[in-house]
């Protein structure tokens, strides 16, 4: 493994976009533009993946898992799930403004958490290079965004976008955290996410009929 | 102790998870063949994964380790242990549904819902026996995610808001608890590779992690920790990640309450147990981090169900409160706590399966489930009000029922670790636990008929193949409650290889 190989200054530029990306699938009003949104972060993640795979060649078939299932499979149910409906999402818990704040308070702590204590979360000769410390940051900051979107957003639809978000921050750590992960062991973590968006999209089809809408705060049914 | 191991190569474990995973595709896709078809090759498939875990148990007994696949499946006395409770409550709850589906469901709709539960069902059994007997660690996080994903429609079967409600929370909250164990197995992963003790793929075998556990950073270990209490803890229902417990066993099906609050948060457990014991040499901290979990989960969880007038729920409550006894015992670390908690969990998946059972029968013969509305079911119902306090009884504690054994086998484990504070909350909880369950079993069978306006003269006893699991099960209760060795040989070789902090 050569890490000169890699391409630090493309790799910093794709991973600083899919922070934005993210920002954009959590905050776009629209859920149209907000699956767009997840779109893009989706490619942003194969390209990160290609470059990477300069130096780590099992990261080529990662990178194509990575195609079919978040950026085709996931956005084409998520963009089913929206077709023939109002796609204005509910107003938030939280509003933009105190949210932009939020995430890039979060991206300051993760860089300087990965920066200064690499060995904690990545106890590899090679997660304390430069780029894989990056991609860490970036993957925790998208890890919590995803969690921040799934508390504080009451659109069924926006949460399970939050969702994906979250399982995109596991996967980028991967590349830090477990390189050598088998390809089965992927193609099965990969496909889990598409199954599971697809049934909660199913479950909140069922709750868009019988409540009329998917607003989570509605669904208070169930208390203690 | 457990003496010398022997390991085996066997294809049964294999066949024990792709077989049910066979037959519920089969179930899929013969639309032709009728409910009887479904039915019957559902038992019989139940049946035969019943018999090869008995037989793997019956190995395992005798000191041998069953693996194939390279190592990648590893059917030690623990995984066999999970693997009997599965499979035999699986075979009883087959035989349960039958006649307790479709009964409130109109014909048409019937027959397309319920291939459709028996095609997921056999996938639940499947992938709950998957991951008992991986030791990949990896694939250990796929299969409990993969019990989510076949379980999530069961959940929501009924389809209607308080079932839709319930799925949803379901798939929603599992799924964001279950990733933080993905972080939690990957850093296992990553911790153990960056050891160099291990090559290749053998750093993702559990089996091999434990060898090389004491040389994972300390850092990374505490994280790894606390990833894998949170993911795994909220599968299986650990206080303060419980809050999908009680909607999705109360809104789900009887059958499948049953399997969720019977079989797959323990399995949950397992996980849990699995993985996190193999820090405790190195960091026996941890044990009192999960003593404390486990004891807070337990007070809660009995404290929450006092307050409860749905059956289901309040049962569900009690499954929580219950597993805060099964994680006491497990995260001690010690020989007797292991055995303790062990026990613990084998009872609870008998006498709360029983419960649930019950529970489904009153509602199969009367319609309501709110103890505010049941009262003096014992004249029409005798064979289920007996069942339902001999089940009430053994989860209180109760001697002789077996209940009392695992739980006096934790009191002791505390109390030789020391923890005079955790032994105390364990026998308050346990008392509690008797206020509840006597008194709902009082109301429903004994007390006066509240607001219901059902004449008494329809409710009757329900038919042969939902009692006979029932019966079944009180008298294992009773069984093991008498001979409480019965178990020990598997428990025994269990508990030594949990047991990592000595006797």
């Amino acid at each position: 493994m050569n890490p000169e190989a890699l391409h630090t200054g493309l790799i910093e530029t794709l991973s600083l976009t899919l922070v934005i990306t993210s920002v954009a699938a959590v905050e776009m009003r629209r859920l149209k533009f907000s699956i767009v949104a997840y779109l893009c972060q989706a490619l942003l993640i194969v390209g990160l993946l290609l470059s990477f795979a300069a130096v780590n060649h099992a990261l080529y078939w990662w990178a194509a898992t990575a195609l079919v299932t978040k950026a085709i499979l996931t956005p084409w149910v998520l963009f089913r799930a929206i077709r023939g409906v109002d796609d204005r999402e509910l107003k938030p818990v939280i509003g933009f403004g105190p949210s932009a704040v939020i995430a890039a308070l979060l991206m300051l702590g993760f860089y300087h958490l990965t920066h200064a204590r690499t060995t904690l979360l990545a106890p590899t000769a090679m997660g304390q290079l430069e780029v894989f410390r990056t991609n860490l940051a970036v993957a925790s900051t998208v890890f919590a965004l995803g969690l921040y979107a799934v508390l504080t957003r009451r659109d069924a639809i926006k949460t399970v976008i939050g969702l994906c978000l979250l399982e995109n921050g596991v996967h980028l750590s991967l590349v830090s955290l477990a390189p050598g992960l088998p390809e089965t062991a992927l193609f099965g973590v990969a496909t889990e996410v598409v199954v599971t968006v697809f049934l909660l999209v199913y479950v909140i089809g069922g709750v868009r009929q019988e409540f009329g809408s998917t607003d989570t705060f509605r669904l208070h049914e169930l208390r203690w | 102790m457990a003496g010398e191991v022997v390991t085996e190569t066997s294809i049964v474990p294999a066949v024990v998870f792709l077989l049910p995973m066979l037959a519920g595709a089969i179930v899929f896709s013969a639309t032709r063949l009728g409910r009887t078809f479904q039915q019957g090759l559902c038992i019989v498939t139940a049946a035969l994964v019943t018999g090869m875990s008995a037989w793997m148990a019956n190995r395992v007994v005798h000191g041998v380790v069953l693996t194939t696949w390279s190592g990648e499946l590893r059917v030690d006395a623990l995984s066999a242990l999970m693997v009997v409770i599965i499979c035999g409550i699986g075979l009883l709850t087959s035989v349960y549904s039958i006649r307790y589906l479709g009964e409130r469901m109109a014909e048409e709709t019937a027959a397309r819902r319920i291939r459709i539960f028996y095609g997921l069902l056999m996938w639940f059994l499947g992938t709950m026996l998957w991951g008992c007997v991986t030791n990949n660690v990896i694939m250990l996080y796929v299969a409990i995610e993969a019990t989510t994903l076949t379980s999530g429609l069961l959940v929501a079967f009924y389809w209607d808001r308080r079932a839709l409600e319930a799925g949803y929370k379901y798939l929603m909250l599992l799924t964001i608890g279950i990733t933080f164990a993905l972080f939690g197995c990957v850093l296992l992963y990553a911790g153990a590779a960056a050891t160099n003790k291990l090559t290749g793929a053998s750093a993702l075998l559990i089996s091999e992690i434990r060898n090389v556990a004491p040389f994972i950073p300390r850092g990374t270990a505490a994280i790894t920790i606390a990833f894998l209490v949170i993911g795994f803890g909220t599968k299986a229902g650990i206080a303060p990640f419980h809050p999908w417990l009680p909607d999705a066993h109360a809104e789900a099906p009887t059958p499948i309450s049953v399997l969720l609050s019977g079989v797959m948060i323990k399995m949950a457990l397992y996980a849990l147990a699995r993985t996190v014991s193999i820090f405790y040499p190195a960091w026996p901290q941890v044990t009192i981090f999960l003593v404390a979990l486990g004891a807070f989960t337990m007070l809660l969880g009995i404290i929450l169900a006092l307050t409860q007038d749905d059956l289901k729920r309040l049962l569900a409550y009690s499954s929580v409160s219950q597993m805060g006894y099964v994680l006491v015992g497990i995260g001690l670390g010690t020989y007797l706590g292991c055995y303790g908690g062990l026990y613990h969990l084998l009872n609870h998946a008998i006498f709360k399966s029983l419960l649930f059972m019950c529970v489904g029968a009153v509602m199969y013969a009367t319609g309501f489930r709110r103890i505010s509305e049941l009262g003096g079911l014992r004249r029409q119902m005798p064979i289920t009000s007996a069942c339902f306090f001999v089940g009430a009884l053994a989860i209180a504690g109760f001697p002789p029922l077996n209940g009392f054994w695992s739980k006096l086998t934790v009191y002791l484990a505390l109390a030789r670790a020391g923890l005079w504070w955790a032994a105390v909350i364990a026998v308050v909880v346990s008392i509690l636990t008797m206020v509840v369950m006597v008194r709902a079993a009082y109301r429903v069978f004994w007390g006066e008929r509240g607001s219901s306006n059902t004449p008494t003269s329809v409710v009757r006893e329900v038919p042969a193949r939902m009692w006979a699991p029932m019966v079944f099960l009180a008298g294992m209760c009773a069984l093991l409650g008498i001979y409480p060795q019965m178990p020990y040989p598997l428990l025994n070789r269990a508990a030594a290889v949990l047991a990592t902090l000595g006797r």
